[in-house]
């Protein structure tokens, strides 16, 4: 049994604690991705989703209290369809998307919206409260170094240079920044309307509404040479600098998978086929280069080869990381990130997957390509891969 | 009705300007800082299509200076969040504000047609009985009255600040013939108890007092380099620290003051000083107008006595060779006659050393004071009328430790008189009278200071300081006990003072002594104990040479016994039966900090330096610092917080070795309490209050604190954050591998070890703690090598 992918949908992604997506909760904005699909496909009876799978890097607060749960109950309106949360950091919205077609598959389920959510506006990173383990923290600290600092431990392992980073930088920018401009995100992006009440100026309390349909990352002042003057963050000899990192942010992504049978039942044509996934584990001291084991992992799952694949998204959680995986894969950057990627365009840790993967199908269809991948590193040492078929409806 | 001042208006925002304007910010009072619009658009401006109207272009000039004022070192703000209390606008848009000041302060440019524009302009918008004052250092007060109305007038002079006005002390005032007495005394007041500044109020002559001796004293310097030859370097050596001035000494100094301006005013003084008897000091040598021929001015223009130069990564400094105007190597001066003159702790003693002999550094000295004498006496009744005012002018303008009429006096006046007119020095004649009456130019009576007031030919006490207490005042008369280290002294109303006296005053045997000796005899025979001094710093902290030498000699059971008694001691200032005051200043860095930490209330004078600073030296605060962190860390948890980030910012503190830049950055740091420490702005106000807040602790009814049990240590949680907090920021190479060591050794005690869960432990068990990492990490090479790179070359060692 196949599962397919029939609507794919994402926010504009905002910038974490600057942009206007701040102002929304994160249960309300996936609420308002899930109802956009449900208009989208009005054949869509709410009682026939058999489930809502959101991916959430940080469930704790406002994304707590298994929000996936509350994204059913406010994006469906109804209480029969039960909902759930999951967490591998960085691939959960693409393992949430892997679920849903594993359960589709196995015959337990017909139709699952899902898709991420991450609002690292309102979250500290790791969380509230972070509170290693003593023992770990004692023999194997790295297990807990922040995200910056396994960066630095890959420049040294993979020595890509300072400049090959900004440079990198410089392009995911270039990249976006011409995407936005041909209006190449339109189609697969969920206005959100949020609603601002602050003190104005007259010390009266004042609300405006704001309409967030445009990613707020790409910067279109960024040079290499400004890229260049910034210091490194996470090691004062290092390389990696904010300029040359993933931006934090704010978003939320979903796609409604279904099964052969309920795309007949509601008549619909789908997108796409759910190829296949893979997870690998690497050393957590070397996190960025996960993708490195699981993409010959998925190929080899799915029976195709690397050649076979015409587009990548690959999440650029650090331009030393992308640089890495892609020299050791030899990947093609003419494929790669075709419209920018997270130093441009942001990171919303659990939603990155599930956005990711809309927006390779949005793209593919437009160059009318077969296979296409979704690939990340993912924290504390592992990697993530997953291939879609884009079905010729023609 | 009582003047207020609640918000002030800085007109000028130059480099005195701005800083004046964030000294007022220092103090809590709202400024409005002033200065021109710009005209037109840069290119940024225009980039963002502003029209040249909007209020970003129109004050980008003013905020500019504002922003580069708010970075310079060192800092002019007392805390950074305290910029926010200035509001910046422009001369044009936004001069009917000054109607809501109470105060407006003029710094601008110094030209007397500007600033009568600028007056005439002022007195259309200004509230009456507001204040007027300008900082101007070269045009008479008496000129620019002219033209203004009489309320103006009445309530206008002048106030001179000296760069830089957070720290240097003076504040000279000089009134016109019309200024309102009311408004002098006001001033006087405002300036001493808010801005914390010694107020000397000045008559209106060139230079006023302190430029007007300060400048004499540096050319004076220049003349007579070329009599004895002494090199850039030697100057420096003679004319620092061994005669109580700064390590800036002569030429250091000038560099950073700028060449161009000393010239400036000297030349000045020169023109507008037709019968100074001295004036031809005042001529600038022919070396001096070299150095101006080719802009060496100093700092600004990156060379002057001194040049600074990277050769290799390396920054070296080269001095100036006066004969061939050559940058040069810095050379090692040494001089026979300093090892006498350092054997003398206390500066009042030394100057006899310095200028008895005949030895080319004993002449230097004679010539240097004993013009410096007659000057100064000369200048009297012509700049003063009271002798008292041109030392405090000097001391807290120029930072010297002793004004010139206090050596002379250390150097007998009289025997000095003969001395001088022997070389061909003539005092003035006032001197004589007075000599001839058996007077000194000051006597201490009844614990106040008093001054010869040349008029009535009789002591008076220095005016404003008839109801403080002063140490130094009434430590020959009221000193109860003393060792070495330490003295208590009788305050009187049953309150006595622990003052120290060791080398930059760490804590050693002797001081713990007295401390001891403080509590019982408070507890027997007084009511409460304060604990200040008026040395330069309260404490450097405990004595690292002792802990060196018993490590080194592997004494460790005796390391335990010294670091037990400290902390004994430390727990007796806590649970005495009396209450005790610190009152700190200056650094009050490591053991310093752990007293204050102990004591019931702590009155910080504004420029404190407070940190638990030991990482630095290879150890852990275990003098009941890292205890009393985790007891106030304890404290500050409630229910269901999120404990650890707390935990974390209390460990960084320590861990960090961080060190407040101001008393008001202690209380962010932790080593001050909210609500319970309080800071003053005037040093020498700050002991009178200590009392006072001891005697309204003892007419409330005061109970010691209680020992506790319930010190909530968060255990494993807490350490594990510490171990791998700590690796992260050594693989970043933010700390070295050694530093993670002492992180997890701080946070083993900080943390309560590691307990399964957060657990209530007593104060004994954290000072147990405390003591055996301290005693363990003794035994640790590296811990050896950070110490002794502090003992012989005065650097902390990040090894």
């Amino acid at each position: 049994m196949n599962a397919y992918i029939v609507a794919a949908y994402r926010t504009a992604i905002g910038k974490a604690k600057k942009g206007k997506l701040r102002l929304i909760r994160p249960d309300d904005m996936a609420a308002r991705v899930v109802k956009h699909i449900m208009e989208k496909t009005p054949s869509l009876d709410p009682l026939l989703v058999d489930d809502v799978i959101v991916g959430n890097a940080t469930p704790e607060a406002e994304q707590g209290l298994n929000i996936g749960r509350m994204i059913s109950l406010m994006g469906l309106d109804n209480i029969q369809v039960p909902g759930m949360t999951v967490n591998r950091y960085c691939s959960s919205g693409l393992e949430t998307i892997a679920i849903a077609a594993s359960k589709i598959e196995a015959g337990l389920a017909d139709c699952i919206l899902a898709g991420g959510v991450e609002m690292m506006s309102l979250m500290p990173m790791g969380g509230w409260r972070l509170v290693p383990n003593l023992g770990i923290a004692k023999s194997n600290p790295d297990y807990y170094w922040n995200m910056g600092i396994t960066a630095e431990a890959l420049q040294k392992k993979y020595k890509i240079s300072r400049e090959d980073q900004d440079e990198f930088a410089f392009h995911s920018h270039r990249k976006a920044l011409e995407a936005l401009a041909a209006n190449r995100f339109v189609d697969e992006i969920v206005p959100i309307t949020v609603s601002e009440t602050f003190v104005n100026s007259q010390e009266k309390a004042e609300t405006k509404e704001h309409i967030v349909a445009t990613d707020e990352g790409p910067r279109a002042d960024t040079s290499i040479e400004g890229l260049s003057k910034l210091r490194p963050v996470f090691d004062q000899r290092g390389t990696v600098t904010a300029g040359n990192s993933s931006q934090t942010s704010d978003g939320a992504a979903f796609v409604l998978v279904v099964s052969e049978k309920m795309l007949k039942q509601l008549n619909v044509q789908p997108i796409a086929r759910f190829v296949s996934y893979a997870v690998a584990g690497v050393e957590p001291k070397h996190m960025g280069i996960g993708p490195v084991e699981a993409i010959p992992k998925v190929l080899k799952r799915s029976g195709i080869n690397m050649n076979q694949i015409e587009q990548i998204e690959l999440n650029e959680a650090f331009a030393v990381q992308a640089l890495s995986v892609m020299r050791e894969l030899d990947m093609n950057p003419d494929i790669t990130n075709v419209n920018g990627g997270a130093i441009a365009l942001g990171h919303p840790l659990g939603c990155t997957g599930t956005k990711l993967s809309v927006q390779l199908l949005h793209e593919m269809k437009k160059r009318n390509q077969k296979y296409g991948m979704v690939t990340m590193c993912v924290g504390s040492g592992q990697g993530a891969a997953g291939i879609f078929e884009l079905m010729n409806n023609g | 009705m009582t003047r207020k001042i609640r918000k002030v208006a800085v007109l000028g925002a130059g480099v005195m300007g701005a800083q004046i304007a964030c000294h007022f910010a220092n103090i809590g009072i709202e400024v409005l800082l002033l200065d021109m619009p710009a005209k037109e658009l840069n290119e940024k401006e225009q980039k963002a299509g502003l029209s040249s109207d909007h209020p970003i272009v129109r004050n980008r000039i003013v905020n500019d200076l504002f922003l580069k004022a708010t970075k310079l070192k060192p800092a002019p703000l007392y805390l950074k969040a305290y910029a926010s209390r200035i509001t910046t606008g422009n001369f044009e848009d936004d001069l009917h504000k000054i109607a809501e000041c109470d105060w407006i302060i003029e710094v601008i440019i110094e030209n007397l047609k500007i600033k009568q524009e600028l007056y005439t302009k002022i007195e259309e918008h200004r509230k009456p009985d507001s204040l007027i004052t300008t900082n101007t250092s070269g045009i008479p007060i008496q000129m620019l009255i002219q033209g203004r109305s009489e309320d103006f007038v009445a309530h206008f002079c002048g106030t001179h600040f000296f760069n830089p006005p957070r720290y240097l002390k003076l504040l000279e005032i000089i009134p016109s013939p019309k200024t309102n007495q009311e408004v002098l005394d006001f001033l006087t007041d405002f300036g001493e108890r808010f801005l914390g500044k010694s107020v000397v109020s000045c008559k209106d002559t060139p230079a006023f007092i302190a430029n007007r001796v300060g400048v004499y004293s540096m050319m004076s310097v220049f003349h007579l380099i070329d009599e004895f030859g002494f090199s850039v370097e030697e100057i420096d050596k003679l004319t620092g620290p061994i005669i109580g001035r700064p390590k800036s000494a002569t030429f250091r100094t000038c560099d950073v003051v700028g060449l161009d301006t000393l010239v400036f005013v000297a030349q000045n003084l020169q023109k507008a000083l037709q019968d100074d008897e001295a004036k031809d000091v005042f001529q600038i040598p022919e070396f001096i107008q070299h150095m101006m021929g080719n802009q060496w001015l100093g700092s600004k223009t990156g060379q002057g006595f001194y040049k600074k130069i990277k050769t290799e990564g390396k920054s070296e400094i080269l001095s100036l060779n006066l004969d061939s105007f050559e940058y040069q190597e810095k050379q090692r001066v040494k001089f026979g006659e300093f090892e006498a003159a350092k054997a003398v702790p206390h500066l009042n003693d030394r100057f006899k050393v310095l200028l008895k002999g005949n030895s080319k550094v004993n002449q230097f000295y004679q010539k240097l004071f004993f013009g410096l004498f007659a000057y100064v006496s000369n200048r009297m009744p012509e700049i003063t009328d009271d002798l008292y005012k041109i030392d405090e002018a000097i001391c807290s303008g120029f930072a010297w430790e002793m004004g010139p009429f206090e050596i002379w006096e250390s150097l007998g006046v009289k025997k000095t008189l003969g001395m001088m007119e022997a070389m061909g020095y003539k005092a003035a004649n006032w001197v004589y009278n007075m000599v001839q009456e058996d007077l000194s130019f000051y006597q201490l009576k009844d614990g106040l200071k008093q001054y010869y007031d040349v008029n009535s030919n009789a002591h008076q006490t220095i005016p404003g300081t008839e109801n403080l207490v002063l140490l130094n005042n009434i430590r020959s008369s009221k000193t109860i006990w003393s060792n070495e280290g330490a003295s208590i002294i009788d305050l009187g109303d049953g309150i006595i003072n622990l003052e120290f006296h060791t080398k930059m005053n760490t804590i050693g045997s002797e001081i713990i002594q007295g401390i001891n000796k403080a509590i019982e005899l408070a507890e027997s025979d007084y009511q409460a104990l304060v604990i200040s001094n008026e040395g330069e710093n309260f404490s450097a902290g405990a004595n690292i040479g002792l802990v060196f030498m018993l490590a080194i000699e592997q004494e460790f059971e005796e390391l335990d016994m010294v670091v037990r008694t400290f902390q004994n001691t430390m727990l007796k200032l806590k649970y005495a039966s009396v209450p005790v005051i610190a009152a700190p200043h200056g650094m009050t860095l490591g053991g310093g900090c752990e007293l204050c930490m102990h004591t019931d209330k702590v009155i910080a004078h504004a420029e404190t330096y407070m940190g638990l600073v030991e990482l630095g030296v290879g150890v852990i605060p275990a003098g009941g610092g890292t205890k009393e962190f985790a007891y106030r860390l304890s404290k500050e948890i409630a229910q269901d917080d999120i404990r650890t980030n707390r935990f974390r910012d209390k460990f960084l503190s320590i861990g960090q070795a961080k060190v407040s830049m101001s008393a008001y950055e202690a209380f962010d740091l932790g080593y001050l309490r909210k609500d319970v420490d309080e800071v003053i702005i005037s040093k020498k106000h700050q002991l009178s209050y200590a009392k006072k807040a001891a005697l309204l602790m003892l007419e409330k009814g005061y109970t010691p604190p209680l020992p506790t049990k319930d010190i909530t240590v968060l255990g494993s949680e807490g350490l594990a954050l510490v171990y791998s907090g700590a690796d992260g920021m050594e693989v970043g190479n933010f700390i070295s591998e050694y530093d993670k060591h002492l992180s997890v050794e701080l946070g083993k005690v900080l943390s309560g070890g590691e307990l399964s869960e957060p657990a209530q432990v007593s104060e004994k068990y954290l000072l147990d703690l405390e003591r055996i990492a301290f005693v363990r990490l003794c035994q640790q090479k590296k811990t050896m090598e950070r110490m002794q790179s502090l003992l012989q070359k005065g650097k902390i060692l990040r090894n």
